[in-house]
């Protein structure tokens, strides 16, 4: 359904007030479209267990118009929509703008088999079972739904996720590993990137930053829970390469220069492709900075390896020891597009007097030695390290371990501006590193060979304008004597060679979005591009890279828009609303051992247990709802998951509208001396409800603290009826007779149970009610006249209600009970009135916010709207008999106002032109 | 084996059959029986899912017939016909066997011996539908017309919402003007419009539709024919004289209100001087010269007694136990208006349950506020009323809300809050065979399913003639019929049930039998090759059978359900298990 379409009626709510319109409208012959903002129609009614008087099953009663409904021939249906805004047409009809939110199922393949519903492992509140148990992200929203089909519940992209610049989905592989499915966590990264042990291990985390467990506890081990797969797949007997997989080549050749994080995840996505990748690196070994730069006891070399041969298990060659000059002559061997991810492995000078002194290095060559296993003669030396950033935390810790007799670090900012991590900086001084913040180099003193530096205070590091510009004191200045000195004053791209256009900084200047270059099949990703920054940076940008350059040889346009395309991240407050209470669950402790002075390169952090990762794991909050980890698209047998579906909007052009959009509950913990949401055993009718339904969570009513089944219930009428207190004077009608009709119920279910009704007035009023009424009492039900002030509960979870007990002299009374059910009243559906914001003439709602009808008395569901219409419990509330008979007379105006038109529009055209 | 391909679903309806019915069990014995192709229990049947696997299903194994075992017919025949359509198969070809009202409602305490009735009464549907011939529904032209009986406020507002549909309309009205009772009222709640205004209002609008003829004085006498199609007998009493006059019409709106009830002299102290009901109060309050007065007495105190013919005890004869669901707010909101009338006027209102439901709760807030006393009296003990020697009224209760202390209060009015009352209308009923509840309202078929619907096909009720209902529910209600009406009317045809009565003209002997039981007169007599022979007037037969054991020659029988199905019905029934 694209584009604008044309209906006679729009129906919004396909409760049974709306089924009935649409129903009735459609057997006129006339075409409705019907709108509905939940997974199925239906509304409330075919949620209940049975309705009263006739106790009729509510299943039975709504399957058959919720099956007529959406099987109608002149009824279209769109579930999960939303309709955004009715405008006004200024002659009678109206144009609606409708939201159909993505399902991320592809509804004509789905077959409702509920294979997705059973792999996921998400659990929120199931509010089809009025939150009494939880339900699936992927679910169907109820046994008897219309359609039955599923739906992905997607409140957005989880913050762990969103926070990822590689895009690896965080939120998914926690979900795996919470069900033990840990290849296919393994899998999931790797979707992303071959650097699945590097990042467990070396990674920043900007994704447990995000995490929205950080604002209760502390955030998940999500970078170590990323290790642990990696440690599970790497350690499961798999000591070669991984099995060699065969793509089905496409025949175009792509080089990819560099070997770092951005160069082997591209290669890795390329092959995917079936391109035929070969990676140029000018180092002796691949790998990029993951093996120059970062020492083996944060990143062992093993662990690197393992993630090259993910990318070389494709096809992929890499070439060591070949340093590309001219990446746009690579052409004329043979290759169709060059990817340039060579990364900024070029050392920035300190430019100080002393600097070409005998022992003064730059720390890039001096890690790079040492992760290559090269003797670097360090042994009794002292050294001092020059640099404030990771770069120097790095060389001062190896240096510490290659046996040197003490290790200094100056640094320009003192300790808390220091670029370096906060926990690098401390476990550097925990390894017995002497941390000089503050101080800058004034030179380097020595005879050839180098003595010492003279060190000065630094007042200021950057200028007003965030420039690097650092001031001194030159009045302050001490000696440090040393034999080595190794400088981390940063480093840059080493592209003059190139040909390539480039930055002040020497990047290479590539289109931010397609990451293409001036010359058309060569691109740019990494630090080459942005400059020294994070591994996933550099991941994210070769994904990027690959993913254009397939567009680019496939002759697409390079759309920067076109590229992950994700939903927007959820926000917290949002995840932490969905429950009242949230259990405490203790973050895992870091196991990295700290030894004062270390002697080699073994790695500081030690690996996860089983037992750490599932309750890590466990901690995860769901915040997305739907954590991509595509269980579900491993075992729909439909190929129906359709994670990339989007919202599409719908124009429909209407002859007139009927609002069916029924109403709230009251939010029982609005009451708070009913103590709903503290104390497990008061429960809400619709709760009860749902215990009683033939589709009921626990087979059985049962008391939630601990599956005791009741045998002494109260019930509470008007909670949040007839109530100033809580700005609700109005009664809700439908309360006292659903409660009597649970009553009956109960005493069928549970014949040993007690039931007491604390009651104002018992209000059966209808067709055969009080009769029922009369039939509750004589079964054994108590009616007990009192409001009941408040609540308190005993440590057996007991209720112990307090009340004036009027009938019996009026004296205040107490009663415990082991189940409380709150009769919560009805509220005006919200939103109804800003659906047609923007029109001249706003809908007019009542003094309590229900529809608005101008004339109750003789056209009763008449809107002050001409030709909108209000059916059912949206205009007030109303139990269900009532709901159909108003929403036949919203319909028969409905209808009146469609003929109306007809007529005019045929007498129009008979008048000649 | 008859070469049929059956397909036969069991329903667990939830827990409401599966609770008490071994469904697998009756899967498991007839499974096996002859052309049932495919067998499966599900859990609820009529839900959209397991109605797309009946398609599938009947798709892939190319099924001629269907049996559902769940619910009444009644629920769900329609529903599983549409089904059998959709799968490709004759929607008459379907049967639905009550294993629910029928069987595990009945039997709770014996689920063996549920197991067992419900196996045999499957094998009876599958042994009938074994013998279905496709059918094809009676497709007849409807007549674009309404005919309205009663022009109180509901069937005013139904007579111009039908005309508003484009259908023309007939309104006939017993009395001799228009408005029924609101005609007679004053303001009302919850708007205080006046009844008599919102009745002129509608009156004036019916009065210049073209598409409305209105007749009063006049009553319906007969009605024949069938779905969509009437033919309505309107008497008009013109002062002495009688025109009769007919009409076509598609279907039949009662719309014929209530009474108001009725005490007993000395109920409540009824007959008594001063003891008025709640409609004469609530004229007096609207006729009211400035001051409220009784018989030139000004009206100081006035004491209300509630649900008086509302809510009786069961055990009294003829007793009015269901509630008038009107009488508190419409109480309530006369009070208010007399209490505007005289500021100081002290009014006691003695109730049992206060239902002012919904938004009529604001009125009674406004009613205490204003000054008005509500004292709650127990359900078994009524109040007394006596008239004082000197003059004045005493009415005698206890308040469940202060203690229970017997109060005697003294007043110059006592009103009797009263309810309504089913018409007595046994002419009507008589010629449109209008169903009666024990309330002695008119039944619908059933209040959510078919609220508007009477099992008399065309034949649609609405307002208080039902039940009790408060003006604007009326209207409502009337609206609804309207909308039925035009639900069956506006498509200009309808589809009328194939499974009627049929005779077999070789062996008819005409013998009249068959048309004396007919209660529908759908029998006539024909001529063919020569022979008088029993013809059934398809659109008006209702396929009840009436016509076919009364046959001596045999030469009746019913489509859908023929002798020989029947027979078959019963040899299922008595087919004993091989398990």
């Amino acid at each position: 359904m694209k584009g604008t379409t044309k209906y006679d009626a729009l129906v919004v709510g396909s409760g049974i007030g709306g089924m009935e319109s649409a129903l009735k409208l459609g057997d006129m012959g006339y075409k409705v479209l019907v709108v509905e903002k939940d997974a199925s129609v239906g509304g409330k009614m075919i949620l209940l267990s049975k309705v009263f008087p006739t106790l009729d099953c509510a299943s039975c009663i709504s399957t058959p118009k919720m099956a007529a409904t959406i099987h109608h021939p002149n009824i279209d249906v769109l579930t999960y929509a939303e309709v955004d805004g009715i405008r006004a047409n200024g002659d009678g009809t109206y144009r609606a703008r409708i939201t159909q939110r993505p399902k991320f199922i592809d509804e004509a393949a789905c077959t409702g088999c509920r294979q997705c519903e059973m792999a996921c492992n998400v659990a929120v509140p199931d509010e089809f079972n009025a939150d009494l148990v939880s339900r699936r992200a992927a679910y169907i929203a109820f046994p008897q739904a219309v359609p039955k089909k599923a739906v992905i519940d997607r409140a957005g992209i989880s913050p762990c996720t969103g926070a990822c610049p590689a895009g690896i989905k965080a939120h998914g592989y926690v979900a795996r590993v919470r069900s033990g499915e840990y290849e296919q966590a393994f899998d999931l990264v790797l979707e992303a990137t071959p650097l699945v042990g590097s990042l467990g291990r070396a990674c920043y985390a900007p994704c447990e930053s995000e995490c929205t467990r950080g604002e209760l506890e502390g955030p998940l081990p999500i970078r170590r829970l990323k290790r642990f797969i990696a440690d599970a797949h790497y350690g499961r007997g798999r000591d070669g390469d991984p099995e060699a997989v065969a793509i089905e080549q496409n025949g175009k050749k792509v080089a990819v220069v560099g070997s770092g994080p951005a160069g082997l995840t591209a290669a890795l996505q390329l092959a995917r492709k079936g391109y035929g990748v070969t990676i140029l690196e000018a180092a002796e070994q691949a790998g990029g900075m993951l093996r120059l730069g970062i020492p083996a006891y944060r990143l062992p070399n093993e662990v690197i390896d393992h993630d090259i041969s993910n990318v070389t298990a494709l096809g992929v060659e890499i070439r060591t020891g070949v340093r590309v000059d001219d990446p746009a002559g690579l052409k004329d061997d043979g290759f169709d597009a060059v990817l340039v991810a060579t990364g900024t492995h070029k050392a920035v000078r300190l430019r100080v007097p002393g600097e070409e002194l005998d022992g003064v290095r730059s720390a890039l060559t001096f890690l790079a030695d040492v992760k290559l296993g090269k003797d670097v003669g360090l042994s009794g030396k002292k050294v001092l390290v020059v640099g404030g950033g990771n770069v120097a935390i790095d060389a001062a810790r190896s240096a510490r371990r290659l046996g040197a007799a003490s290790v200094d670090q100056v640094s320009l900012e003192c300790c808390e501006e220091m670029p370096a991590h906060d926990f690098e900086v401390e476990e550097a001084r925990a390894e017995g590193i002497t941390l000089h913040d503050g101080w800058g180099i004034d030179h380097f003193e020595g005879d050839g060979r180098l003595q010492a530096a003279e060190i000065k205070v630094c007042t200021c590091v950057f200028d007003p304008d965030g420039r690097f510009h650092p001031e001194y004191d030159e009045t302050q200045r001490d000696i440090i004597a040393c034999d080595v000195v190794i400088v981390a004053a940063g480093m840059r791209a080493d592209t003059e060679t190139f040909g390539l256009e480039t930055n002040g900084d020497h990047t290479l200047v590539a289109d931010p979005g397609t990451l293409q270059t001036a010359v058309p099949h060569i691109f740019a990703a990494g630090d080459v591009v942005t400059g020294p920054t994070m591994i996933t940076t550099a991941v994210g940008q070769g994904r990027r890279a690959a993913f254009m350059i397939d567009r680019y040889l496939q002759g697409q346009v390079l759309d920067p828009g076109l590229f992950d395309e994700p939903l927007p991240v959820v926000d917290k407050d949002t995840v932490l609303a969905r429950q009242q209470v949230y259990d405490r669950r203790e973050p895992l402790e870091s196991n990295a051992v700290m030894r004062a002075a270390p002697t080699d390169f073994e790695e500081t952090e030690g690996p996860m247990t089983e037992d750490e990762a599932f309750l890590g794991a466990a901690r995860c909050l769901d915040c997305g709802v739907c954590s991509e980890c595509h269980a579900c698209v491993d075992v729909c047998p439909a190929d129906a998951i359709k994670l990339d579906d989007r919202p599409v909007a719908i124009e429909a052009e209407v002859g007139t509208v009927v609002l069916a959009t029924g109403f709230n509950l009251f939010p029982a913990d609005a009451k708070p001396q009913y103590g709903y949401g503290r104390f497990k055993n008061v429960i809400t009718g619709m709760q009860m409800d749902r215990l009683l339904a033939p589709t009921r969570p626990y087979n059985a009513v049962l008391r939630p603290s601990d599956g005791k089944v009741p045998d002494n219930i109260a019930y509470i009428m008007c909670t949040g009826s007839r109530d100033e207190t809580v700005d609700n004077p109005l009664c809700s009608k439908i309360c006292c007779m659903y409660s009597v009709k649970q009553n009956q119920l109960i005493m069928g279910a549970l014949p040993l149970a007690d039931v007491t009704v604390y009651y104002i007035d018992v209000r059966s009023v209808g067709k055969g009610y009080d009769e029922f009424y009369q039939q509750a009492r004589d079964m054994g039900c108590n009616f007990v006249k009192g409001r009941v002030s408040g609540i308190t509960e005993t440590e057996e979870g007991n209720l112990t209600l307090r009340y004036e007990d009027i009938e019996n002299g009026g004296a205040l009374a107490e009663a415990e009970h082991d189940l409380v059910v709150l009769a919560v009243g009805v509220q005006p559906s919200r939103g109804v009135a800003e659906l047609f914001a923007g029109n001249g003439d706003a809908l007019a709602l009542d003094d309590h916010y229900y529809v608005g009808e101008v004339d109750e008395d003789l056209d009763p569901g008449r809107t002050n709207l001409p030709g909108v219409f209000v059916a059912g419990a949206a205009a007030g509330a109303k139990d269900i008999p009532d709901s159909i008979l108003h929403a036949g007379a919203a319909v028969a105006q409905a209808a009146a106002h469609l003929e109306r038109a007809r007529v005019a529009d045929e007498a129009k055209a008979k008048v000649p032109s | 084996m008859s070469g049929r391909r059956i397909g036969v679903y069991v329903c667990q309806c939830g827990g409401n059959i599966g609770d008490y019915v071994d469904v697998d069990k009756v899967v498991e014995e007839i499974k096996g029986d002859d052309d049932v192709v495919i067998a499966r229990s599900a859990m609820f049947t009529c839900s959209d899912a397991t109605q797309q696997e009946i398609v599938q299903d009947a798709q892939e194994q190319g099924l001629d017939a269907l049996v559902v075992a769940s619910c009444s017919p009644k629920l769900h025949t329609v529903t599983f016909r549409d089904v059998a359509k959709r799968a490709g198969m004759n929607p008459f070809q379907y049967t639905q066997v009550n294993v629910r009202e029928q069987c595990s409602w009945t039997h709770t305490d014996d689920k063996t011996g549920a197991t067992e009735k419900a196996t045999r009464l499957v094998r009876a549907g599958i042994n009938r539908t074994r013998l279905t011939e496709p059918l094809e529904p009676i497709v007849v032209e409807t007549t674009p017309k309404s005919l309205v009986v009663g022009g109180g406020i509901a069937g005013l507002r139904a007579a111009l919402g039908l005309a508003e549909l484009g259908l023309t309309v007939f309104l006939v009205e017993k009395e001799a003007r228009l408005g029924g009772h609101v005609a007679g009222y004053g303001p009302m709640f919850p708007n205080d419009r006046k009844g008599s205004d919102l009745v002129a209002t509608l009156e004036e609008k019916v009065r210049a539709n073209p598409a409305i003829t209105v007749f009063t004085n006049a009553e319906l006498m007969a009605k024949s024919g069938s779905f969509g199609n009437n033919q309505a007998t309107i008497a008009i009493h013109d002062g002495d004289k009688l025109e009769t006059i007919q009409v076509d019409v598609g279907s039949i709106v009662v719309a014929t209100g209530f009474d108001d009830y009725e005490p007993a002299a000395g109920e409540f102290g009824y007959g008594l001087d001063g003891v008025v009901t709640l409609p004469e109060f609530k004229k007096m309050v609207d006729e009211a010269p400035g001051l409220l007065q009784y018989k030139g007495r000004p009206v100081k105190t006035v004491a209300y007694i509630y649900c008086v013919g509302s809510r009786q005890d069961e055990s009294l004869e003829g007793a009015h136990t269901y509630c008038s669901r009107y009488c508190c707010t419409s109480a309530v909101h006369t009070a208010l208006e007399a209490q505007k009338l005289a500021g100081d006027l002290r009014q006691y209102h003695l109730y049992r349950d206060m239902r002012t439901y919904g938004k009529y709760e604001l009125l009674w807030n406004a009613s205490r506020e204003s000054g008005s006393l509500y004292l709650r009296v127990p359900d078994d003990e009524p109040p007394a009323v006596e008239k004082l020697s000197s003059g004045g009224l005493k009415v005698t209760t206890r308040d469940l809300l202060t203690g229970e202390e017997e109060i005697a209060i003294p007043a110059d009015l006592v009103v009797l809050v009263t309810g309504m009352v089913p018409r007595d209308n046994a002419e009507l009923v008589s010629v449109l065979k209008l169903p009666v509840g024990n309330d002695g309202f008119y039944n619908e078929i059933h209040p959510k399913l078919r609220p508007v619907e009477t099992i008399v096909d065309g034949v649609l009720i609405c307002g208080a003639c039902q039940a009790p209902k408060t003006s604007s529910e009326a209207v409502a209600a009337g609206l609804a019929a309207v909308t039925q009406s035009g639900a069956m009317l506006k498509r200009g045809y309808a589809e009328l049930d194939p499974m009627v009565a049929t005779v077999y003209a070789d062996l008819c002997t005409w013998c009249g039998k068959c048309r004396a039981a007919c209660p529908y007169d759908a029998i006539e007599q024909v001529e063919l090759d020569g022979r008088q022979v029993a013809q059934v007037v398809k659109t008006a037969c209702k396929g009840c059978g009436g016509c076919v054991p009364v046959c001596p020659e045999d030469a009746t029988d019913l489509l859908g359900y023929t002798d020989a199905q029947i027979k078959s019905m019963i040899d299922g029934m008595m087919e004993v298990s091989c398990s």
